[in-house]
């Protein structure tokens, strides 16, 4: 019970702490997207292709652009406390519609590839920690690197020539088919089958962070003194391996992923763009370009919350595997 | 005598036209998959003319008139018109038994409310376009008759699904059509009806089951996919995932090789409507660009053909004139303007500077040259162009800004020295070309009008005549005195007559029957079992 | 020293990305040797394919020299990841050395500022400040190091909390050493290892995120640069693969060289690590 209570104490704290970090997360970029020339009318009466400076003066009253910018931003964080995270001037939407839209289509791509990417990268990394300084060893460090290495978009486009062109394994691109717009059980495969390539292509990049971490994990375990007391207990070199260490060098790893998600939103701008994955990633590249505020920050607020509470959710799993914790 | 059309003629024609060399049975049904690039901010297309709308829109909007390849007038909501023999009054006679696609009846009080209320004050062309109307009658249902202050010629070439969409008073009287609801969930009169439009993936709209052309529309839906990345585009073009891709969404680069296999091909027509120009706009008040001798010299040195070759392979056409030579059936176009040459004349061109007093094998001028940031072919332009304009001492450097930033520069602040762009000419030089040379077109914060500053009361007061003149020849002569002015100051150099091309799947039958291409309503479109 | 070099030259697979980054940055001190015409040129017929026409690596649309191109680009691209590093190192070095050496609030306003900015998708928001101060080779250098930094400030902060506390810290403070001198002179050099290594990784990782930025096209139009040129060729990588094919790998094997090296500096600074292989 007591272990309970603190640790509710302690998510607790940690949530107050994250609210000054998401408002200045907010504030800055809110002052920073100031710096920026032009604003939202502009792009729009741009791509209209002519518009009176009057029509342009009205629009900028209606989305509130022509108030100072204290004003502004007063009402922005004004709206934020209220869970409102305003109106899109450019999809005249509601932010939180359009995002709410984004977020199955980057959540399934995110948890796809982190499942993929720290799946593969801890059997690497295994492999790899198991056969030190083999030839196993150095090919799987090179692999990763490579993989590492090569620009994401040229890999997602070689996967697309060869999966898609040459083989007709996969569709180039979209998140489902929308000529035949399957229902049911269809669909679920139907969204699986086009998740294929860009998981593969994201994943391949974070796949060497994964495969070098559960490798230094791995060796960094083994020289601990429980492993010199579980050999001297005799136990088997192999129950020693994939029973003590593996489970104590996945930590590393776990904290790891947490991290990752923050990136993972930002990173999959290239990737969602070559395979048209429409996740936030390219919302937010596009309202950048719009210079589509309310949405721009929304995207930014969301991702904010989302590292927040992931590197929580990490913290409190790590706190449970952890096995000073557990003897304690 | 009154000037009386029945386009029932024209119509028969134009349907000749159609089932001449394609006599085959159409197939009904299937879904069309087209490329819409890049995503449109709404689909209120009487709000504004961004490209990514025309894609969409027209296929649920009609308008008074469609056009069909040479621009002749095919009937469309109104099935005939009548012009008074001083010009000043146009009577539209309106199809009857047309709905809206929430099951209202279309009527005259639509048209009206629709010039009147919406295009005349919100769309960003339409107070040109209509800016001689004063009124609109409406004796009954279906009969609306524009009153006008002065003849306008050129509004009857203004009048599609496209340009000018007729909307349903129903929907919008009384709110303001910038903030209706119409904008994301359009309801029209066209062959398609709008059902769906996920963020990010696709728009999707349905067949209209009763659409007042008979037997049409053949598809059961149409379906309009973003994809952001040219590459997969065109990937998705050759694996069949998407069967049409128009204004430019496959790379000439790709098109070319496309065009190769056997199941895709490509086209330039459907763009006679849009008549797009290729050119570079200079702050003519001040810096270098401000001596004529620079600009005519600049006009010379690049070498158009080298553009159309290597950066847009092969599609495009030089300048020859201010004027695109589109304009040449309608007898408006003069050809052997000076200072424009397809191939560049590096020798004409340092003469001409040497004669205005700079050195030529020196540096003449330093300059900061914008690019219109509508993708790679126009950096690989700015790339090429730096290179050529180093040969007469013309020393750029090059800017390439996100679409607000360059916007505001140009159109707003004024703060630039020469400016890669490209204007649509549009059917009639009034309603393309005179907001770019006009004085009354100096108008800061309007985006794509007289930037360069350019004032000359001359071609002043010989635009106003050709934009009234009623009589042809008349009106020739007054375009060719412009043209020449043009060459002689050359305010702005213009590059080339751009080609878009259109790929499409072999498979996909009649989608290129009207002037406005991807812009139109495509009502007939079938796919070949 | 040469204890260090010993072994560090053991490590075959750290010599050999020393070796791949020797060549590079030969190439990238001689381009103007081998290829004295600017890279922007229009060299020849376009679209060649390698060895055709004059060209080694083949030539581009506008008939521009890939191999000029990568050669001079090796300057630009090595440009960014040294400089951009270097900025990102300072910043979190001050920021991490203030943080773990007073500790207290000081330590409370610099962490909580390391974790906005590490909270902030990091892509996304160079992108931000390229678009926003307008993409050129310095705003590029800004936003890398800009979301670079805070890896650095949490490392050097570690470092200085554990140190700090050490007898040879004790005794600078009671001999009356000044704090910039202890924190500089004492503190920082026994920290350094580490800072190399993750310094290396990032000249790496900031070559990949210019040319991720180019291919959005975010890259400076005036200067030659990897990413400018994967950008210019990405178009034609079906009708002319060489021309960002080339410049793709440049970037594999510098990335991968720095990342060798890199690994190799931690074996070899890292004695922990040392002692098991």
């Amino acid at each position: 019970m007591t272990t309970a209570g603190k640790r509710a104490r302690y998510v607790l704290k940690r949530l107050a702490q994250a609210i000054p970090i998401v408002l200045a997360i907010v504030i800055l970029n809110f002052l920073l997207l100031q710096l920026a020339e032009g604003d939202a009318v502009d792009v729009l009466a741009g791509e209209a292709g002519s518009a009176t400076p009057e029509y342009m003066a009205e629009l900028r009253a209606k989305f509130g652009l022509d108030q100072p910018i204290h004003v502004q931003l007063a009402r922005y964080l004004w709206n934020v406390v209220q869970l409102d995270l305003g109106y899109s001037f450019r999809h005249e939407m509601p932010v939180s519609e359009l995002i709410v839209d984004r977020v199955f289509a980057t959540g399934l791509l995110m948890v796809a590839t982190i499942l993929l990417a720290v799946g593969f990268g801890i059997l690497l990394g295994l492999l790899a920690a198991v056969g030190l300084n083999t030839w196993r060893d150095t090919a799987i460090s090179i692999f990763a690197l490579i993989t590492y290495a090569t620009p994401l978009f040229w890999v997602g486009l070689m996967l697309i020539v060869v999966f898609s062109l040459n083989l007709g394994w996969f569709p180039t691109s979209g998140m489902e088919n929308v000529a035949m717009f399957y229902e049911g059980w269809d669909r679920v495969f139907n969204i699986a089958h086009h998740l294929v390539l860009p998981t593969i292509t994201l994943s391949l990049f974070y796949l060497a962070l994964y495969t070098r971490l559960m490798r230094a994990s791995m060796l960094e375990q083994a020289g601990q003194d429980y492993v010199t007391t579980a050999r001297a207990k005799g136990l088997t070199e192999r129950r020693i391996v994939f029973v003590h260490v593996l489970r104590n060098a996945l930590l590393p790893v776990v904290t790891m992923a947490g991290v990752q998600v923050g990136a993972l939103i930002g990173g999959s701008v290239i990737v969602e763009s070559v395979f048209a994955w429409p996740g936030l990633g390219m919302l937010a590249f596009e309202a950048l370009f719009a210079r589509d505020l309310n949405l721009l920050l929304g995207i930014f607020l969301l991702s904010a919350v989302l590292v927040v509470a992931v590197n929580l959710v990490v913290d409190i799993i790590y706190s449970m595997l952890d096995p000073r914790i557990e003897v304690g | 005598m009154t000037i009386r059309t029945w386009l029932a003629t024209g119509l028969a024609a134009s349907f000749l036209a159609f089932a001449g060399p394609a006599a085959q049975a159409q197939t009904a049904g299937g879904t069309f998959v087209y490329i819409v690039q890049p995503e449109p901010p709404s689909l209120a297309s009487y709000l504004s003319t961004s490209g990514p709308i025309g894609l969409v829109a027209p296929k649920i909007y009609d308008g008074l008139f469609d056009y069909d390849n040479d621009l002749n007038i095919v009937p469309s909501l109104a099935e005939s018109y009548e012009v008074s023999e001083d010009g000043k009054t146009v009577t539209f006679n309106l199809r009857q038994g047309v709905k809206w696609h929430d099951g209202e009846d279309f009527t005259s009080e639509d048209v009206q409310f629709t010039v009147m209320e919406v295009l005349k004050k919100v769309h960003p062309r339409g107070p040109n376009t209509f800016r001689e109307v004063t009124n609109i009658d409406t004796p009954d249902d279906f009969t609306a008759v524009f009153n006008l202050a002065n003849p306008a010629p050129y509004m009857l070439r203004g009048l599609s699904g496209y340009e000018s969409p007729i909307v349903p008073k129903h929907l919008l009287e009384g709110q303001d059509p910038r903030t209706a609801d119409l904008a994301n969930n359009p309801v029209g009169t066209g062959a398609y009806k709008f059902v769906e439009w996920r963020k990010g993936q696709f728009v999707r709209l349905d067949k209209n089951e009763n659409y007042w052309r008979e037997g049409l529309p053949y598809l059961d839906r149409v379906v309009g996919r973003f994809i952001p990345d040219a590459s997969t585009r065109t990937a998705a073009m050759e694996s069949e995932e998407v069967m049409y891709g128009a204004y430019g969404a496959i790379p000439n680069i790709d098109a070319v090789r496309l065009k190769d296999l056997d199941y895709i091909d490509v086209t330039t027509e459907g763009y006679s409507m849009i008549n797009p120009m290729a050119l570079i706009e200079f702050d003519t008040t001040d810096g270098p660009f401000a001596d004529e001798a620079i600009r005519k010299a600049i006009s010379l040195a690049l070498d158009r053909s080298f553009l159309i070759e290597n950066i847009w392979f092969g599609y495009g056409n030089p300048a020859s004139s201010a004027l695109s030579s589109n304009f040449d059936p309608v007898g408006l176009y003069k050809s052997g303007m000076p200072n424009y040459a397809p191939n560049a004349d590096i020798e004409a061109a340092k003469a001409i500077l040497t004669e205005a007093g700079y050195d030529p094998s020196g540096t003449v001028a330093t300059a900061v040259l914008d690019l219109i940031p509508y993708g790679e072919d126009w950096r690989r332009a700015g790339e090429y162009m730096k290179q050529a304009l180093g040969e007469i001492g013309v020393e750029v450097e090059l800017r390439y800004e996100d679409v607000p930033t360059w916007l505001k520069r140009v159109y707003a602040d004024y703060d630039f020295e020469m400016n890669v762009n490209f204007f649509y000419q549009l059917p009639d030089p009034v309603l393309g070309v005179h907001r770019h040379y006009g004085t009354d077109q100096i108008r800061q914060g309007t985006h794509f009008v007289n930037s360069s500053r350019y004032s000359n009361p001359e071609l002043d007061a010989l635009l106003a005549a050709g934009a009234q003149e009623p009589d042809a020849a008349e009106r020739s002569a007054i375009y060719a005195q412009i043209q020449e002015i043009l060459a002689d100051d050359m305010p702005v150099v213009n590059l080339f007559e751009m080609e878009f091309l259109t790929v499409f799947n072999t498979k996909l039958k009649d989608h290129a029957t009207s002037a406005l291409g991807a812009y139109g309503p495509m009502e007939r479109v079938w796919i070949e079992e | 020293m040469t204890g260090f070099w010993g072994r560090f030259a053991r490590n075959r697979q750290a010599v050999l990305g020393l070796g791949i980054l020797a060549v590079v940055g030969l190439i990238a001190a001689t381009a103007h040797l081998f290829f004295p015409e600017d890279p922007f040129s229009l060299a020849g017929r376009s679209m060649s394919p390698p060895g055709a026409n004059g060209f080694l690596l083949g030539s581009d649309s506008l008939g521009r020299d890939v191999a000029a191109g990568i050669a001079h680009g090796a300057k630009t691209s090595l440009l960014i990841g040294l400089v951009a590093t270097i900025v990102a190192v300072c910043i979190g070095v001050i920021m991490g050395a203030l943080a773990g050496y007073y500790g207290g609030w000081i330590d409370d306003v610099l962490m909580r500022t390391t974790e906005m900015f590490q909270t902030i998708p990091s892509f996304i928001f160079a992108i931000l400040l390229v678009a926003i101060m307008k993409p050129s080779i310095e705003s590029i250098i800004i936003a890398i190091a800009v979301v670079s930094w805070p890896a650095v400030a949490r490392l050097v902060r570690g470092e200085f909390l554990s140190l700090r506390n050490r007898e040879f810290v004790q005794a600078c403070h009671t001999v009356g050493m000044s704090d910039v001198r202890i924190m500089l002179g004492e503190i920082l050099p026994n920290c350094l290892s580490p800072i190399i290594v993750i310094g290396s990784l990032m000249v790496a990782t900031a070559i990949l995120i210019e040319s991720g930025l180019a291919f959005l096209g975010l890259g400076d139009p005036n200067i030659m640069s990897w990413g400018f040129q994967i950008g210019a060729g990405r178009t034609l990588l079906r009708s002319a693969w060489w021309v960002c094919t080339f410049p793709g790998i440049a970037i594999l094997l510098t990335v991968l060289a720095i990342n060798l090296v890199g690994e190799g500096l931690n074996d070899a600074l890292n004695p922990r690590l040392r002692e098991r292989s």
